[in-house]
């Protein structure tokens, strides 16, 4: 390495300290502690502040509460992911072939995605009225939306998918305006039909949009906090309670700093694993290198 | 999520600011409190009102959101970390054993003895006190009450129901006569919050039970807390009450009630301003009744809400903050909670037959009297560990996933590892 290359590469780290320091204090500092906390016994209000170990990890280990928490986030995850997908590639498409108030339908969309979560969660609150609401009037049914354990949990995937449908149809549709009519014509040439245009050559372009919409909106749904808390409160019988009400009930309700910091590390596991499963696919679509 | 728990940790961290020396000079106070919802505001001319009359002290202020969540959320962080930026604060009841537990609060012994409390209704003391010692003084209150269709009671020559059996009846008959699908029977709060919590309360009360004893026992009689739970579960088999009370919070039943869609709700007093709106189809209609007894158990009574006013420990202006919570928690000051459009009821007994007061809100005398005879909920620095723990296992009974005796094991198992070390 000459001089010149040295004085570079310490000017390069120069550049990135700042950003990696900020990350470092934002991010790791707080990170680290929170690990540290996990490990601890410690509830403020009454001064108990011990090193238990693994002891909540253990515990949680055989916690009803904590696997029913597992099991609702990701079966919330899962669904509302995928009809997000399905339905915002329906809406992309649609919006191609439109051709008068193309506009108007943007700005609906847009509407959607852009309104605050809690907006969106009491929107749905009367929507949902058993009596009153909208969807039953609609249904023409007496169904206990919100109130019944069996449908709690759809009731809060269908508005979540109603609230971010946008988001993938937006970047699908953005994509989709990129796509060069020649590829088309081709396709025609060659006697494509419309269900062979769609699988053939549509679905493959727009294959790397839609892989960047799942990341996102999978870490997002993750960490879905909003819409049950407003909506359900984790109820009825926790069946929508996710692991990011679990963990805000117990350390901001409850003030137990170290089992609520214990739930957090698996959250933070556990959206650290598909980030990194999800980057790894990236990686080889060529996308993130 | 994760990130409020970072955020929360990096104020634990880097709390603890340096406190200035106490300066002499002119004094602001800066007094946290819940904005005030309603037509009127009662708390800026009582706070002008207090800074002439206490010349060189002025205060500063500033509301929070109306959701207790979220205050107590706000509390917590600048509290546990020694912020001194605030000197008086509104707290819910629940919260002040448990913040007096965590040293978050001056203890006002030394200014209020515990007979400065006596004119205030016995439930709302209560709450103020924690260890003989006084935390903070009450400011407003609510009580759980029955409210009922008078018309439709006096078309079928029915009294207001004393006893829950008689109300389920009651309710059966007046349907059966109305013939109105659209007519529910009883509404109440059942959605997994801290209503359910209230109401659940009066339910193990009207049994004779209760959740946590006078030596911290919880469900100290389980077989009475079970048949409760499943009389409360019963209301809903029965088609007494809606199955979406499961999901129903004071104003999603309050509505169906106001738009006279049921012959019963349990609720706060605040429901009867509404009812009695020019507007309201259901003036002049709405009666009011203690809540009713079991059959064969205790007298039926409401659980007590409302808000407190305390002060933070840190605080570098102690004289003059104890004089604000004071002045506000006095007959004087709570007299602006009684003006028109005001829609908090105060706590102090007289006030609910002082004439003006009677002349803007003709039920007071009416709920004087159910304020007597209420309780607090358990008066406990871990309250809201119980609460947030039992609110599941309750819906869990009321949408029949789980019997009464499983979820009241279940509440016992989780609440003694929770507990372990701290009682």
């Amino acid at each position: 390495m000459t001089g010149r290359q040295r004085a570079d590469r310490l000017a390069g780290l120069g550049f990135v300290a700042p950003a990696a320091l900020t990350l470092a204090a934002l991010a790791l500092y707080p990170g680290l502690w929170v690990l540290w906390l996990s490990l601890q016994q410690r509830v403020p209000i009454f001064g108990i502040a011990r090193f238990v170990g693994v002891d909540h990890f253990a515990f949680l280990a055989g916690d009803p509460r904590f696997w029913n928490a597992a099991r609702v986030t990701l079966v919330f995850t899962g669904v509302s992911v995928a009809l997000e997908l399905v339905l915002g590639v329906a809406v992309a498409l649609a919006l191609q072939r439109q051709r008068a108030g193309r506009r108007l339908a943007l700005s609906l969309l847009l509407l959607a995605w852009a309104l605050p979560s809690v907006v969106t969660a009491k929107l749905f609150e009367w929507l949902y009225h058993p009596s009153a609401g909208l969807a039953n009037l609609l249904l023409g049914r007496e169904l206990n939306w919100l109130g019944d354990p069996s449908l709690a949990l759809l009731g809060l995937i269908v508005a979540d998918v109603w609230r971010t449908m946008p988001f993938v149809a937006l970047l699908c549709y953005a994509r989709l305006l990129t796509i060069a009519p020649e590829v088309y014509e081709a396709a025609r040439v060659d006697g494509a039909g419309r269900v062979a245009t769609l699988t053939a050559v549509t679905l493959p372009l727009l294959r790397s949009i839609l892989l960047v919409a799942l990341l996102f909106r999978t870490l997002d749904a993750l960490r879905a906090f909003d819409l049950m808390y407003v909506l359900t409160g984790g109820g009825p019988a926790n069946t929508t309670e996710t692991l990011t009400v679990y963990a805000y009930r117990s350390l901001f309700q409850t003030l137990q700093l170290g089992f609520g910091s214990a739930i957090g590390v698996v959250i933070f596991v556990l959206v650290m694993g598909v980030a990194a499963a999800y980057l790894r696919m990236l990686r080889r679509e060529g996308l993130a290198s | 999520m994760g990130w409020a728990a970072l955020v929360l940790v990096a104020v634990l961290a880097l709390g603890g600011c340096a406190e200035r020396p106490h300066d002499a000079g002119p004094v602001t106070l800066v007094f946290k409190h819940a904005k005030i919802l309603g037509p009127a505001d009662p708390m800026p001319g009582l706070l002008r009102e207090f800074e002439r009359r206490h010349p060189g002290v002025s205060v500063r202020s500033e509301p929070l959101t109306w959701t207790s969540d979220e205050q107590h959320q706000f509390y917590v962080i600048n509290l546990e970390g020694a912020s001194p930026t605030f000197d008086v604060l509104m707290i819910d009841v629940i919260w002040v054993p448990e913040f007096a537990q965590a040293g978050w609060l001056l203890d006002l012994s030394p200014w209020v003895t515990r007979e400065e409390l006596g004119p205030h209704f016995p439930a709302a003391a209560a709450a103020a006190v924690w260890r003989e010692r006084v935390w903070g003084l009450p400011w407003n209150m609510n009580v759980g009450v029955l409210y009922y269709r008078a018309d439709l009671l006096a078309k079928y020559g029915l009294a207001p129901p004393r006893t829950w059996e008689a109300l389920v009846e009651q309710a059966a008959r007046i349907r059966a006569g109305e013939r109105d699908p659209r007519l529910d029977g009883l509404l109440w709060q059942g959605k997994q919050y801290e209503g359910l919590v209230v109401n659940a309360l009066e339910h193990l009360w009207a049994n004779g039970s209760a959740l946590l004893d006078e030596h911290d026992r919880v469900f100290p009689e389980p077989e009475r807390a079970a048949a409760a739970l499943s009389f409360m579960r019963g209301l809903i088999e029965s088609g007494a009450s809606p199955a979406w009370v499961t999901a129903g919070d004071e104003e999603l039943t309050r509505r169906p009630f106001g738009d006279g869609r049921a012959v019963f709700l349990r609720s706060w007093p605040y429901a009867m301003d509404l009812f009695e709106a020019p507007d309201s189809p259901v003036r002049g209609r709405v009666g009011i009744a203690p809540l009713p007894a079991r059959r064969d158990g205790a007298a039926g009574v409401g659980a007590t809400g409302g808000f407190h006013l305390g002060v933070n420990r840190r605080t570098r202006h102690a004289e003059a903050a104890v004089a604000l919570v004071r002045f506000l928690a006095s007959e004087h000051g709570q007299r602006g909670l009684t003006a028109p459009g005001v829609a908090l009821y105060p706590t102090r007994v007289a006030l609910y037959e002082d004439p003006a007061a009677v002349r803007a809100h003709p039920f007071m005398p009416r709920f004087r009297d159910l304020a007597l005879t209420a309780r607090p909920r358990p008066v406990t620095p871990y309250y809201l560990m119980l609460s947030t723990t039992v609110q599941p296992e309750f819906s869990a009974v009321l949408v029949g996933v789980k019997s009464p005796e499983q979820a009241i094991g279940h509440a016992r198992r989780r609440l003694e590892y929770m507990l372990d070390g701290i009682r």
